[in-house]
């Protein structure tokens, strides 16, 4: 576990820093040390005028008791400087410098898939979906999803009912429900696996919030299943960001009626399938690191 | 076991592939203000025959992540880091070393190598001879560690032909040199240096990213004019008469 302080230096940097998250993730990363990347930044003149006038170490001090009542309340903060900071994540360019864990993120995790789709879906959609994470959950595999309605609550359900792990990754902070329906969902994730987000407990829903946690649904797992989806989605938006990221997206051959759907296919590293056996093969096959072949 | 198509597809669409042409360096591919070598070539020493980039690597972007966290990271993730960039240079060898040997002035590459890094510890076991030595195919049977680091204090990016050292006599053989990254190009032409010194033939380096900063000058807006997604079938030396002429149709 990162060192409490440590923890709450980040927490500090990220509160009064003016660039981009990621970029605090490579910063303190290279550094091994966020209480380092503080002090320079505070020796720094011009770069943070707010710091330079402000000594941090009572900063330091309030954000450790922030972080003890955090962790005191049941959420886990993982930061890139912890080992158990998910490798997965840690291999995407715009990984979070920290998540919050409410349950627990096992190893085996990393082996997982992210399933996704609209939220007002078909019976033929939820089907399917239920289908994709049975399949998952029986082959060993972490079905990873976004707690939303439609699609995203039928692949959790699913994956539970069939006692496979799964972990939701939302845009909220942990102390939020929403959608509200979904409170007691999130609740028996976080309970018996983890929920995971990347934003302060007490975060709101936002527009921006969605396609962030989409970054970090993509970056957790090894491949990106869109069951089903609007042509405005936020799942074509993880399709997107899963590609920037090098990660191999999956479409029900079903889907190509929609144009999107066909556009998307056309994309390099984009599969269609016709089962789920074919996903989990495919995504064997390619993350299989004994050698390669033509 | 993933096929070199199917992974190199997952890279293809954020790779951006060098060009040459005006503001561009002839050396390096780096881009310039009009000039016809970058700032870092026209200053330093040119030992290479021939600097062949795969694609540019923007700072804080996924290629450039990738090329810095496969050898920072362990275990799964940064396996799946190396076989993926292993694809990359087996399909990028395959269509275009011949490119790199005719710019260098040879016919074929006898050994290949890779440059040491600038890391002692790591160099111990660097996951890159891991990919250029057992898991790229066009390089595997021609690779040889010919470079060690000689010890001498040298600052991280100055040329020094004392950086390195061979290892043995090379007795005119062209060397084809690879590396992940190209920033400054100092690494890569001590490496050079030293081959050379230890009387290698031609010396081509193919890394797989030319590093930029979007923030410089105009790298942003000339990055953006670059087409997507990467073309496998030209590479940064043969694309050139493609370039120069338009109105040719090349199939």
């Amino acid at each position: 576990m990162t060192p409490l302080s440590e923890a709450a230096a980040l927490v500090v940097l990220l509160r009064s820093g003016r660039r981009p998250w990621p970029a605090y993730a490579e910063l303190v990363e290279d550094a091994g040390s966020a209480l380092a990347v503080l002090e320079r930044q505070a020796t720094d003149s011009g770069e943070q005028p707010s710091l330079f006038h402000e000594p941090h170490e009572p900063l330091v001090k309030a954000a450790e008791d922030e972080v003890a009542t955090w962790e005191a309340s049941g959420m886990r903060l993982l930061t890139v400087l912890d080992p158990d900071y998910p490798d997965n994540l840690r291999a995407v360019h715009d990984r979070p410098p920290l998540i919050f864990v409410a349950g627990r993120l096992e190893p085996s995790d990393a082996r997982s898939i992210a399933v996704v789709g609209a939220r007002r879906a078909s019976p033929s959609g939820l089907r399917r979906a239920r289908a994709i994470a049975e399949h998952l959950v029986e082959h060993g595999y972490t079905v990873v999803s976004g707690l939303a309605a439609g699609i995203d609550t039928a692949a959790h359900t699913a994956a539970l009912a069939r006692d496979g792990r799964t972990v939701a990754v939302i845009g909220t902070g942990l102390r939020r429900n929403y959608p509200p329906e979904n409170g007691q969902l999130q609740q028996r994730i976080a309970a018996r696996f983890a929920v995971v987000s990347q934003f302060w407990p007490d975060a709101p829903p936002s527009r921006r919030s969605f396609p962030m946690r989409n970054a970090v649904m993509s970056g957790l797992t090894l491949a990106t299943v869109v069951v089903e989806a609007s042509h405005t989605s936020g799942s074509r938006m993880q399709t997107r960001i899963a590609l920037a990221h090098g990660r191999p997206v999956f479409l029900p051959r079903s889907l190509l009626g929609h144009a999107w759907a066909r556009e998307l296919s056309a994309r390099p590293g984009t599969h269609v399938v016709d089962s789920p056996a074919e996903i989990t093969a495919t995504v064997q096959r390619l993350t299989s690191t004994s050698a390669l072949v033509v | 076991m993933p096929t070199v198509a199917e992974l190199t597809a997952l890279y293809t669409n954020f790779m951006l592939g060098p060009r040459a042409g005006p503001s561009v360096c002839g050396e390096c591919f780096n881009f310039t203000d009009g000039y016809q070598r970058c700032y870092a070539c026209a200053h330093g020493e040119a030992w290479l025959d021939t600097v062949a980039p795969i694609s540019y690597s923007v700072a804080r972007e996924q290629l450039h992540h990738a090329l810095a966290r496969y050898k920072r990271l362990s275990g799964e993730t940064a396996r799946r880091l190396q076989v993926e960039l292993a694809a990359v240079l087996w399909r990028h060898l395959d269509a275009h070393e011949p490119c790199v040997a005719a710019a260098a002035g040879t016919d074929a590459f006898e050994l290949v190598t890779t440059v040491p890094s600038s890391d002692g510890q790591r160099d111990g076991r660097h996951p890159l001879r891991w990919i250029v030595g057992a898991l790229t195919g066009p390089t595997r049977q021609r690779h040889e560690r010919l470079l060690l680091r000689s010890g001498q204090p040298v600052e991280g990016r100055e040329f020094s032909p004392q950086k390195y050292e061979a290892v043995r006599s090379l007795a005119g053989a062209p060397v084809l040199l690879i590396d992940d990254t190209w920033t400054t190009g100092a690494n890569a032409q001590s490496a050079a240096a030293a081959l050379k010194l230890a009387g290698a033939g031609p010396v081509a380096a193919v890394v797989i990213g030319r590093h930029l900063n979007r923030e410089w000058h105009e790298n942003d807006r000339r990055l953006r004019g670059i087409t997507r997604p990467f073309d496998w079938a030209h590479c940064a030396l043969c694309a050139e008469d493609v370039h120069l002429s338009p109105g040719l149709s090349v199939g």
